[in-house]
């Protein structure tokens, strides 16, 4: 165990899983399937909007999800908030470049902030490709027993397991 | 119209403080996960999953839940896949987290999102060219578990204990590098 868990009072799995189950059906009960990558389109057609209307209006994707008046962009901006409050309660201060980051890459900023704009490049991209993300996707897909869900769920997991392994070398392995 | 707003942030802030106590909002022990050290996150999405599926049954037995099947393209879902593992697995961020943890605080969140913000620009750029060369070619619908074990019953426990088989899997997959190092 490395010194953040000690300190962290991080939930139990199987507690936070109870509690995000419950609110998971709870979005079912009075939305529909949650998602969180639409909320990028919300955002983004809602920024486009005010500069080139004709733009979002010729173009298929931004015509398929609702604008910044919507659930869709509510939930993310939400999630944004409870991040707020959750964060304001929490005991261990955030970092800006995480550990095992810095071990493999030192500890420039400039270089984090760069790779973490690529990998959101990279998951946005891939989730609007596919309709969905972790959650849009995988988590609200197979709650409803979609095999696209448990397709992407799988496919997700083993690029990521295998990028990371790349990204942080042996930078996982626990020292003591 | 107003009342879907209030929901979706009313399930926003749930959402984004569930996922910030288990730790999925921390880039790290998200980067320990994809590394077979740490369990929790895989796990706790397992088991979500499996509760949930359960939990929509339930409300399908009590009333008409909306609910939406994405079909399932095998180019372009698998690619699509493999994109998003490949930034998932360098930022340790994904769609949703990086809105709770750049609430925390977190500022390379903030980058993944403006990322997010261009990559979902790009895309939508090329959805005409992408999705009828990708998307629809090799897609076979939207099918479900349901429609090959004949039952949506079945299928949701079958899945529900299937998930839960893999989040008990996973606890004792994980972690045995760093036990044995």
């Amino acid at each position: 165990m490395n010194e953040e868990d000690k300190k962290a009072p991080y939930w139990n799995w199987l507690s936070a899983a109870l509690a995000l189950a419950g609110v998971i059906v709870f979005i079912f009960a009075t939305f529909g399937p949650p998602a969180s990558s639409s909320g990028f389109v919300s955002t983004v057609k809602g920024l486009l909007q005010v500069v080139a209307p004709d733009y979002v209006e010729s173009k298929a994707h931004y015509r398929m999800i609702p604008g910044p008046g919507s659930w869709l962009m509510a939930f993310v901006l939400g999630m944004a908030m409870g991040g707020v409050v959750a964060g304001r309660t929490f005991k261990i201060p955030v970092r800006d470049v995480p550990e095992l980051w810095e071990k493999r890459f030192g500890p420039s900023k400039i270089r984090r902030y760069a790779a973490a704009f690529i990998g959101g490049f990279l998951i946005l991209f891939g989730s609007r490709l596919a309709g969905g993300c972790t959650l849009g996707l995988s988590i609200s897909g197979s709650t409803q027993l979609a095999i696209s869900g448990l397709y992407f769920g799988v496919v997700i997991f083993g690029a990521a397991m295998v990028t990371s392994r790349i990204v942080h070398g042996n930078g996982g392995k626990e020292e003591t | 119209m107003i009342t879907n707003i209030w929901l979706g942030l009313f399930s926003g802030v749930a959402f984004g403080f569930i996922i910030q106590r288990v730790g999925a909002t921390n880039p790290n022990k998200m980067a320990r996960a994809h590394l077979m050290v740490d369990s929790e996150i895989p796990r706790f999405m397992i088991l979500a999953v499996a509760l949930s599926a359960l939990g929509l049954l339930g409300l399908q037995a009590t009333g008409a839940p909306r609910t939406v099947i994405l079909p399932t393209s095998l180019l372009a879902t698998g690619v699509a896949a493999v994109i998003f593992g490949i930034g998932w697995g360098l930022t340790g961020y994904c769609p949703g987290t990086c809105w709770a943890a750049a609430g925390e605080g977190r500022m390379d969140a903030v980058f993944t999102l403006l990322g997010g913000l261009a990559g979902t620009a790009a895309f939508a750029q090329f959805h005409e060219v992408l999705i009828p060369a990708l998307y629809l070619p090799t897609s076979i619908g939207p099918v479900t578990l349901a429609d090959w074990l004949g039952s949506r019953a079945l299928a949701a426990w079958v899945l529900a204990i299937g998930f839960a088989l893999c989040a008990w899997a996973v606890g004792k997959l994980w972690g045995r590098r760093g036990l044995s190092s």
